[in-house]
C-alpha cells in the first residue's frame, strides 16, 4: 500500500470535503429553473405588521395545507417595509418571493421596475366582481392622470393586486343625529349642533405629515382643490386648496378636539370609542379595530358609515388606502407566487379572507348582508370604491410632497400659520422637489 | 558575489525594523484587528457616502449638485434651528442638576446601602428602551388623555387643557423635559464617580484652612471634574445629535417642524423621501462640522486638568 505524506493527506482531505459538501449545491443549480415555474417548498412574503396583514397570516395556512407549500410570512413596522423593500429591490435580492405594498408606494415601485407584470408574465385579467380601479392602482404608468416624465410612452402592466380594499370613508353617530350628513355644510352644521362640553363634534386627524395629510386630501378633493393637476402644475395654493383647507383647519376646528395639531388615528378611535366625539373620517381598519371592536369600544351600533361626504364641487371623493399584493423581480418563484395571489381572490377564498377580518375588494362580497352584519361599514366600501376614489398623486416623489403638505397642514391647524400662508411656502418648496426630479412644475 | 542593489535592499529593510523594537511591533500587531475593524465598519462606509454624495440615483458623478440641494433646502436649517434650541435646554439643565445631585449625595449621604439603592435608580432610566420612554411620555402630555393636564386640572391649578404638544414652545419643551429625565442621572453617575476620585488630603487640608463650601467645590471639586465634563460634553452632544425616538412618537417632529430635530430630518430625507445623494451630502456637512465642533471644543475650553 502506498504511503502519503500528512500534507498530501490533509490535501486530498480538503478536495473531497469541498466536492462533497457542494454536490447538493451543483445537483440544486442543475434541476431548478430560472423561469421560476417549477414548484417551491417555501414562499416568503413581507408583509405590513398590524391589522392589514392579521387576516393573511389566518389564511395562508390553508393554502399551505392545499398545495404543500410552506407559507413564511416575515412582518415588518409600516415604515420599515418600505425601507426594506426599497434596499431589496436595489439590490435586485431574492430575499421575498411577494410583498404586501401600500398604493402610495406604487409610483416609487413602478419607476424601479422592481416588480414582475402580473398581466403578460402571469396571466392575470381584470375580474368584473373587482371595481376597475382596484386594478387601476396596482398598474404603472397609471392608466389615468398625470404620468411622471420618466414613465411616459411606457406600456402600462398589472404589478400589484389589492388585497386589502381600504378606502378613506367618514362616520358619524347615528344614535344622536337621524339623517346623514350629504355634504361638508351638513359636517358643519352638525358639528355646530352636537358640540358640547366634553364632547367634540369633529375630530380632526391633524399630527403633521401623513396623518394630516390622509385625514385633509378628501376634503381638498371634494372642494375642487389638489395637489396637481393634470400636467403636474402645483395647484395647492389655488383658491380652491386654500378654501379646503381654511374649512378644516379654522372652520370645522371651532368644534374639534383639543390637541388637534397632534391627534393621530389612535387619538381618534379614542375619542370616538368613548363617546367624547360626533364624527370624523375615518379607514375600515379603525372601524373593525377600535369603534366596533367588543370590549373596546362603547359606540358598538351606534355609528353610521358613509361615502365622504359632498364638498363645493359637487363631489365627495374618498382616499384610496388600498395594500397590495405583488411580486419582486429578483423573485426566483415568481409563478407559485402569482398561484397563492389568484387563489386568494377566488371569491370562496375571499370570503373566508373576510371571515377573518379581511377587507375585500370584491362587490359581491361587499354587498353581502350575512359579511354586512359583522362589518357595518361594507356597504359605504362599495359605494366609495364604485364612485370612484381618488388614489395619491402617482410620482415617485409623492413621500416628499406628503410630508411638505402634511407639514403645512399640520402648521395650519396648530396655528403658526394661517392657511394660505402655509399652502403657499408649501406649494413653492414642492414645485422645487418636483423641479430637481424632473418634472414639469 | 551578491547584488550590491540587494545588499541595500536588505540593509533598508534591517534599518526599517530597528526602527521599532521588538515590543513596538508588538504593539502594532496587538493594534491590527482593531484597527481593521475600525476601517471596516468606519472607513470603509464614509468612503461609500462620501461617493454617494456626489452621485446620482443611477450611480452617475453629478459634482456638487447634492451638496447644494441639501445646503438650499430651507428645512435643512429650520432643523438646525430645533437641535440647537433643543441643546440649548437639555445640556445645561443636564450638567447643572446631575452636578447638583452628584455632590449632594456625595456630601450629604454617607450609608452605602443608601447610595447604592440611588446608584441601582440612577441607572433605570438608562436602561428603558427610548421607544417606551416616547411612549410613556406621550400619555403624560398628549391632549385630552394625559395625565399631566388631568393633574393639574384636579389640583385647581389650570382651568383649561394645555396643548404641551401642539404649541411650538411647550411641545420643545415636553421632548426636552423627557431628555432631561433620561440622561441627567447619567451626568449624575460620572460626575458622583468623579467626586470619589478627589484625594480626601485635598479635602481635609482645605476644611483645617477654613473653606467654605463653596470655594471648596470651585477650587478642588470643580478642578478634579474638568476633565469629566469634557468627556460629558463629548457623550452628549453626540447623544443629542442623535435623538430621534421619543421625538418621532410624541410629535413627530410638529407643530409644524418646531421639534424637527436633525435626526428626524435626516431620517426623512433618507428612508421616507429616499433621497439617497441628498442624504448623503447632509452626512458628510454634519460629520465634518461635528469634527470641527469637537476640535474646538478640545482646543479652547480650559477642561484638561494642568
Amino acid at each position: 500500500m502506498q504511503r502519503i505524506t500528512r500534507r498530501e493527506f490533509v490535501k486530498r482531505t480538503a478536495v473531497a470535503g469541498a466536492v462533497l459538501t457542494s454536490f447538493p449545491a451543483i445537483l440544486e443549480a442543475c434541476t431548478t429553473s430560472s423561469s421560476g415555474t417549477n414548484k417551491p417548498s417555501k414562499l416568503v412574503i413581507a408583509a405590513v405588521q398590524g391589522a392589514e396583514d392579521g387576516p393573511l397570516k389566518k389564511v395562508a395556512p390553508m393554502y399551505q395545507s392545499q398545495t404543500g407549500i410552506t407559507m413564511e410570512i416575515v412582518e415588518f413596522p409600516y415604515d420599515q417595509l418600505f425601507e426594506k423593500l426599497v434596499t431589496t429591490f436595489q439590490a435586485n435580492g431574492s430575499s421575498y418571493d411577494l410583498c404586501m405594498m401600500d398604493d402610495p408606494w406604487m409610483p416609487k415601485f413602478g419607476t424601479m421596475g422592481a416588480l414582475q407584470p402580473l398581466d403578460s408574465n402571469f396571466g392575470f385579467t381584470r375580474d368584473s366582481d373587482i371595481p376597475s380601479i382596484v386594478y387601476d392602482v396596482g398598474t404603472w404608468p397609471p392608466p389615468h392622470g398625470p404620468v411622471p416624465p420618466s414613465e411616459q410612452g411606457k406600456s402600462a402592466h398589472l404589478y400589484g393586486i389589492t388585497i386589502v380594499g381600504n378606502v378613506e370613508m367618514f362616520m358619524y353617530r347615528k344614535d344622536l343625529a337621524t339623517t346623514a350628513p350629504s355634504s361638508w355644510d351638513d359636517v358643519l352644521a352638525n358639528a355646530q349642533k352636537f358640540n358640547k362640553s366634553n364632547f367634540y363634534g369633529y375630530v380632526i386627524r391633524g399630527k403633521a405629515t401623513n396623518p394630516a395629510s390622509s385625514d385633509s386630501l378628501p376634503i381638498l378633493w371634494s372642494f375642487g382643490g389638489d395637489i396637481f393637476d393634470s400636467n403636474w402644475k402645483v395647484t395647492l395654493d389655488s383658491t380652491e386648496s386654500i378654501d379646503a383647507i381654511t374649512f378644516l383647519t379654522q372652520t370645522l376646528k371651532r368644534y374639534a378636539e383639543p390637541g388637534a395639531g397632534n391627534t393621530d388615528a389612535a387619538d381618534r378611535d379614542r375619542l370616538i370609542a368613548i363617546g367624547q366625539a360626533f364624527q370624523s373620517t375615518t379607514w375600515p381598519a379603525e372601524v373593525t379595530g377600535v369603534v366596533e371592536s367588543q370590549g373596546v369600544s362603547q359606540v358598538i351600533g351606534k355609528m353610521a358609515y358613509i361615502p365622504i361626504p359632498k364638498g363645493p364641487s359637487g363631489k365627495g371623493i374618498g382616499m384610496m388606502g388600498n395594500w397590495l399584493l405583488g411580486i419582486p423581480k429578483g423573485s426566483s418563484n415568481g409563478s407559485a407566487a402569482a398561484d397563492f395571489i389568484k387563489w386568494l381572490i377566488q371569491s370562496d377564498n375571499m370570503k373566508t379572507y373576510v371571515q377573518n377580518g379581511g377587507i375585500p375588494t370584491r362587490t359581491s362580497l361587499l354587498n353581502d348582508s350575512t359579511l354586512g352584519q359583522t362589518n357595518p361599514y361594507f356597504p359605504a366600501l362599495a359605494q366609495s370604491l364604485a364612485a370612484p376614489p381618488n388614489w395619491r398623486p402617482r410620482t415617485d416623489q409623492w413621500n416628499a410632497v406628503e410630508t411638505v403638505y402634511g407639514t403645512a397642514v399640520n402648521q395650519a391647524v396648530s396655528g403658526l400659520k394661517s392657511p394660505k400662508d402655509a399652502l403657499t411656502a408649501a406649494a413653492t418648496q414642492i414645485r422645487s422637489t418636483m423641479k430637481q426630479a424632473g418634472y414639469p412644475s | 558575489m551578491t547584488d550590491p542593489r540587494a545588499q541595500a535592499a536588505s540593509s533598508a529593510v534591517r534599518a526599517r525594523r530597528r526602527r521599532f523594537s521588538r515590543q513596538e511591533r508588538l504593539a502594532y500587531l496587538i493594534l491590527l484587528p482593531a484597527l481593521g475593524t475600525v476601517f471596516v465598519i468606519v472607513t470603509i462606509p464614509f468612503v461609500l457616502v462620501l461617493i454617494q454624495s456626489f452621485s446620482a440615483d443611477d450611480g452617475t458623478l453629478i459634482g456638487l449638485r447634492n451638496y447644494s440641494r441639501a445646503l438650499g433646502n430651507p428645512l435643512l436649517y429650520e432643523a438646525i434651528r430645533a437641535t440647537g434650541v433643543y441643546t440649548l435646554i437639555v445640556l445645561p439643565i443636564e450638567f447643572l442638576l446631575g452636578l447638583t445631585f452628584a455632590l449632594l449625595v456625595h456630601r450629604t449621604i454617607k450609608r452605602t446601602g443608601i447610595r447604592a439603592a440611588i446608584y441601582v435608580l440612577a441607572i433605570l432610566p438608562l436602561v428603558v428602551p427610548p421607544v417606551a420612554i416616547g411612549v410613556v411620555a406621550r400619555l403624560i402630555y398628549a391632549p385630552s388623555y394625559g395625565v399631566l393636564n388631568v393633574i393639574l386640572e384636579r389640583i385647581g391649578v389650570i382651568h383649561q387643557e394645555i396643548d404641551f404638544l401642539g404649541d411650538p414652545t411647550l411641545a420643545m419643551l415636553s421632548v426636552a423635559s423627557v431628555d432631561v429625565w433620561q440622561w441627567t442621572p447619567f451626568v449624575y453617575l460620572v460626575l458622583f464617580s468623579g467626586l470619589q476620585t478627589v484625594p480626601r488630603e485635598s479635602v481635609e487640608a482645605a476644611q483645617i484652612d477654613g473653606v467654605t463650601w463653596w470655594t471648596q467645590f470651585i477650587y478642588i471639586d470643580l478642578f478634579y471634574l474638568r476633565p469629566l465634563f469634557l468627556l460629558l460634553l463629548f457623550f452628549r452632544l453626540a447623544d443629542v445629535l442623535r435623538v430621534f425616538d421619543h421625538v418621532f412618537i410624541l410629535t413627530g417632529g410638529g407643530p409644524g417642524t418646531a421639534t424637527q430635530l436633525l435626526s428626524l430630518y435626516m431620517y426623512r430625507v433618507e428612508f421616507k423621501f429616499f433621497d439617497l445623494g441628498q442624504a448623503a451630502a447632509l452626512a458628510v456637512v454634519v460629520l465634518v462640522s461635528l469634527s470641527l465642533l469637537y476640535t474646538l471644543i478640545t482646543r479652547f475650553l480650559p477642561l484638561e486638568r494642568e
